[in-house]
Order: structure tokens, then sequence, then C-alpha cells
């Protein structure tokens, strides 16, 4: 076994999806089964913790089983176990990091503690070479970050939300318009469709600032629901989704284009489940191409929470030998920069 | 188990309640087992633990018969500890899961010490297993015991169950256990987490009231016992026994049934 073809099983329950993979040296996908919540908690309005909870502990062998049907591999076979160690919601990920471990012992191989957020982006790692130095932007439910890489596995966040994560603010928007749960997609449709546009506010910060801020215009969009209720009009909708979807994709791409450039790097990489975005892939793509900056940015169904893309980030622990030991705690505040690797 | 008769070789473990308890049950008898209180770290040595306990007795994964887990109640994070390892490790060894109740290992753990205590007249004695469930109320359940000597605990007529794993207002329900023990001519015991209900067991005539930590040596038998009689347990669809739904889904439902109303 080299590390070209070691086999490694990975866990992700951090939120509301049980997924299991099984990926061969670092890259090549055997099997990522994800088994989504999202018909429980819609009724809801959201992720309920505690029921999330219970239906990873539901679910987890019979994922770990689908996952080893479909690779066709054998128990025996796996020669490392990854896992969301954070961050996450601490009952979802205990579930997981519990199951790694016990898998870690049962098999006797070594266990890796992963950081969600490296997951999304190694995911690009999945799809295509990461050329150093290079800058992630990660949108997601729970995250909005810019984060700089000048060297493999190193991590420095950059930018960050100051509220809001963008995907948050999606689903907040997607609510007030009477759109169920998770109302995101439904919003970057309905903008998409839409010719007109209601002008909305961006928040651009301090000049210098990488950081980003969606409360206001989360705000925004509730006062113009509001103001047209009151006034008795129709709601114009598309418009409203349009207008909210400019100001979020506008902020966030030219803050990363910014940051692009002012750190010298050589490639993008969007991640993170909003970068399943239509609207701003389109955005992103038409920018780097202007600026003549590859990017690379993974298949919608890499860029959800899933576990290749933690078997991906694990790859990088595996192969400096970097290993967990198995009294490893779950972390739901587990800093990115300091998971980075120590060479 | 290669020989009918022979009895089961169990990796037993527990994480409802405040303690971690894992032990290991061989020919009939616990061999070997540990408690740690560990309250809101048993994610990080249930795993370790178990390592060590094999490791220590030389036991490897061929000589286990099955994977024994306590099901709760107890905390909710707790219980999904020891099931998440139970239904990984039964699932990746391929061995068969049986789960018992923890409150039923807490109350055949007590029993087990105090039985000697028991009324030598041989009356029944109803062993009451608590832990705590917050704004006074408890997860509970109720066991008939008979000391039959030095016999096994469990042996027919010796142990039974008379109520059911649930969760009950402390208050009321015990007043109502002691009048009912007192006409059934039975000894009455609390016992687990009594600690913070001492001011209200104090008040009850004909009770006694035993604080008892969980220990992993009642789980092997309760077990070992169930296997015996085919009662194993679907490693893919085992889940805690919580003993009720989620706030979140009683809030719904009742919102639901206001709407319907």
């Amino acid at each position: 076994m080299t590390d070209k073809d070691y086999l490694m099983l990975a866990i992700e329950t951090s939120c509301d999806e049980t997924s299991v993979a099984i990926v061969r040296g670092g890259r090549e996908v055997l099997a990522n089964v994800v088994s989504s919540q999202i018909e429980t908690h819609r009724r809801f309005g959201g992720v309920v913790p505690e029921i999330a909870s219970r239906k990873h502990v539901e679910s987890i062998t019979l994922i770990l089983e689908e996952a080893f049907a479909k690779a066709g591999v054998g128990r025996g076979d796996i020669d490392a176990v990854a896992v969301t160690q954070g961050p996450g919601l601490i009952g979802a990920l205990l579930v997981g990091v519990v199951a790694a471990k016990t898998l870690a012992m049962a098999l006797d191989v070594p266990l890796i503690g992963t950081h969600h957020i490296a997951g999304h982006i190694y995911a690009n790692r999945l799809i295509g070479e990461i050329v150093y130095p290079a800058l992630a932007l990660v949108v997601s439910g729970g995250h909005t970050e810019l984060v700089l890489l000048e060297r493999e596995g190193v991590f420095r966040i950059v930018g960050r939300t100051r509220d809001d994560a963008v995907g948050e603010a999606y689903d907040k928007v997607a609510r007030a318009l009477s759109f169920p749960y998770p109302g995101g997609p439904y919003v970057d449709k309905l903008a998409q469709a839409s010719e007109e546009e209601v002008e909305l506010p961006r928040a651009w910060l301090e000049p210098d600032s990488y950081d980003f801020s969606f409360s206001g215009l989360k705000s925004a969009v509730l006062a113009e629901i509001n103001r047209a209720k009151m006034k008795g009009e129709e709601l114009a909708q598309g418009a409203l989704a349009k207008g909210f979807q400019a100001s979020v994709i506008d902020v966030v791409t030219t803050k990363a284009m910014r940051a692009a450039q002012a750190f010298g790097v050589r490639q993008m990489l969007l991640c993170g489940g909003v970068a399943a975005n239509l609207g701003l892939r389109e955005r992103l793509t038409a920018l780097c191409a202007d600026a003549g900056l590859p990017l690379l940015i993974p298949p919608p169904s890499l860029c959800s929470d899933n576990a290749a893309m933690i078997a991906a980030a694990a790859d990088l622990k595996w192969r400096r030998r970097a290993f967990t030991p198995l009294d490893m705690v779950a972390w739901p505040q587990l800093s990115l920069e300091e998971w980075s690797v120590q060479d | 188990m290669n020989e009918s008769n022979r009895e089961p070789t169990l990796l037993a473990f527990d994480t409802s309640t405040g303690t971690l308890a894992v032990s290991l049950y061989r020919d009939g008898h616990v061999v070997d087992a540990t408690q740690s209180f560990t309250e809101r770290n048993h994610s990080v040595r249930i795993v370790p633990e178990i390592r060590e306990m094999l490791r220590r007795n030389g036991t490897g994964k061929e000589e286990i018969d099955a994977i024994a887990v306590g099901r709760g109640p107890g905390s909710y994070t707790g219980v999904r500890i020891a099931v998440s390892a139970a239904k990984t490790l039964a699932w990746t060894w391929d061995k068969p899961l049986v789960g018992v109740s923890s409150l039923e290992a807490l109350a055949l753990g007590a029993w087990q010490r105090l039985r000697q205590e028991a009324d030598p007249l041989g009356r029944p004695a109803w062993i009451v297993p608590i832990m705590d469930a917050r704004r006074g109320q408890v997860y509970g359940a109720r066991f008939r015991a008979v000391a039959a000597g030095a016999g096994d605990v469990l042996a027919a007529g010796a142990w039974a169950r008379a109520d059911e794993d649930g969760i009950r207002l402390i208050g009321e329900w015990s007043e109502v256990l002691s009048a009912r023990a007192a006409e059934a001519g039975a000894s009455l015991w609390f016992v687990g987490e009594t600690t913070p209900f001492e001011a209200e067991l104090a008040k009850l005539e004909h009770a006694k009231t035993v604080p008892f930590a969980m220990d992993g040596g009642a789980i092997g038998p309760l077990a070992a016992d169930r296997l015996r009689r085919g009662m194993t347990d679907d490693v893919h669809a085992f889940a805690p026994n919580y003993t009720q739904q989620t706030e979140a889904e009683a809030k719904l439902q009742a919102s639901e049934a206001e709407r319907t109303r």
C-alpha cells in the first residue's frame, strides 16, 4: 500500500447529512454516500440539532454498509479512518466521531480528525490540481470565509462574516418570501428568472477589509416586504430576490477578487454549499476569466456536506503521518488555522 | 458461541449516566469492569477504555460472542455515545448486538449488592431505579426481586420487570409506589441517582434510598440472558430508548393539534 493506493474511509456528520465515503489515494472517490435529513427538518423550518443527532445514530451503520457495497471493497481493506472533528453541531459531530474511533480501533488503523472547512476547500482536489498560493472563497449555511493557502495544507483566514453566513441569509430571505426550508435554491432560481431588480444596499465595511456582513441586507429585504404589505402592493418577489442575490454576489466576488490580487494568488477555489448557486458560479467564473486567474469549482454533489471532501482533506495528514489519538475531542469551535499541517 | 451450553463472552458498556461503565463478561460472570466518572467526556474515553479492557484481558475480537450496550434512557447525548460505538463495533466485527435497558442495568447492579440486606422472610423487593431527568422528573422503572439465597440473581422468579422504562414526576410517582408497596407487603428501594431527590424520598414511610452509580457488572448478565433467549437486535435499526419525543416534535404536534381543534 502506497500513498497513491491506500484506502481511506471518511465520515461526516457535522450537521444534517450522514455521509460515508471511501476514497483511494486521497483523490479517487470509490463511494460517497450522503443521506440527507432535509425532509425531516423541513417541517421545523430549519435544522433541529437533537433530531439531527437522533437521525445520525439511526442511519450510521446503514450508510457505512452502503458505502462499502458501492466501493466494492471489504472492511479489512481500509487503511485509515477520517472524520469531521469540527466545526459543527456538537451532538451531531459526536455520532460520527464515536463511530470513526470505534472503526479505527476495530480495524486497527489510524484515525484522522479533520476540519470541516478544510474538507470543503480540498473538495477541489477531487476534481483538479490546486496551485499555491491559492485563495478559497468558502460559502455555506454556516460559513462565509476567504481563506488563503500560501502552500499545501496551511490555512490563513483573511476575511470572514461578522454576522450571518451567506447560506443563512439566503434561508432567512427565502423564509420571508414563504419558500420551504432550505430556500437558497428557490431564491437563486427566482433571481435568475427575473428581469426586474430592486436595488439593495451592499455592505463593504472598511475599505481594506475582507470581512463580510449580511444582516443589514437581510433587514433591507424584510423592510421591503413589510413596505409592500403596508401599502397593499403586490410584492415583486422576483425583483427582490434578484436584488438580494446581486448584492450578495457583488460583495463576495469583489472582495474575493481584491484579496486574490493583494495576496498574489495563482488560483481561486470556490466551495461550500452555496457554491452550488448558479448566479455565484457564473459571476466568479467571468471575473476570474477576465483576470486570467484559474478557478476551480466542485460539482454541486461535492459542494454540499459530504464525506469524500473529508477524505480529501485528511489526505494532507495521512501523507505526513499526522494521526489523531483515540481520545480525540469533537470540537464545535475547531480552528481551521490550527488544523494546518505542521511542516 | 461454539457450543450451545457455553456461557457467551460479551463486551458490555453504558454511557447513559455520568458514569462510563465498561465490562467483560465471560464464563458466566463479570471478569473485568471499569467505572469512570467522566461526565461529558464519555466520547473521549469510551474507545480507549474498550481497547484497554480487551488488551488487559488478552481478549481478541474472535473470542467476543456479542456486543452488549445500555440503550438508555438517560442523557440523550450520553446514550448516543455508547449506542453509536456498539452499533459500529457490532457491524464492523460482524457480531450480534444486544441492547439492554440502562435502568434495568442500574437496578440489577444495585440489587446484586443489596440482596444480602433484603428481607430474610423472602418478601419481594421492589427495586425502582431512577435517573435525574431535570425539572422534578426522573427516568424510572420498577423491578420485582426475590432474594433466592446465593443463586443466580436472574433465576426464574427471582427477577422480573414490573413497570416499563419511562419519564415520570418523582413526587407523584414515588408516593403512589410507596402506598402500593405497603399494600402488597413488598419492600421498596429507590436506587441510582437518588441524591437530587433525597428530601422528596425521605418523606416516604416504607422506602429505602440507595445512591448507586452505574457499573458495567449488570449489563453482561442481562445481555447474556437475552442472548440465550435469542433476543438480539438488528444493528441498523437499533436506536437509543429516549422514552420521549424531542421538544421540537412535541411543540409541533401540540400546535398542529391546536390548529385542527
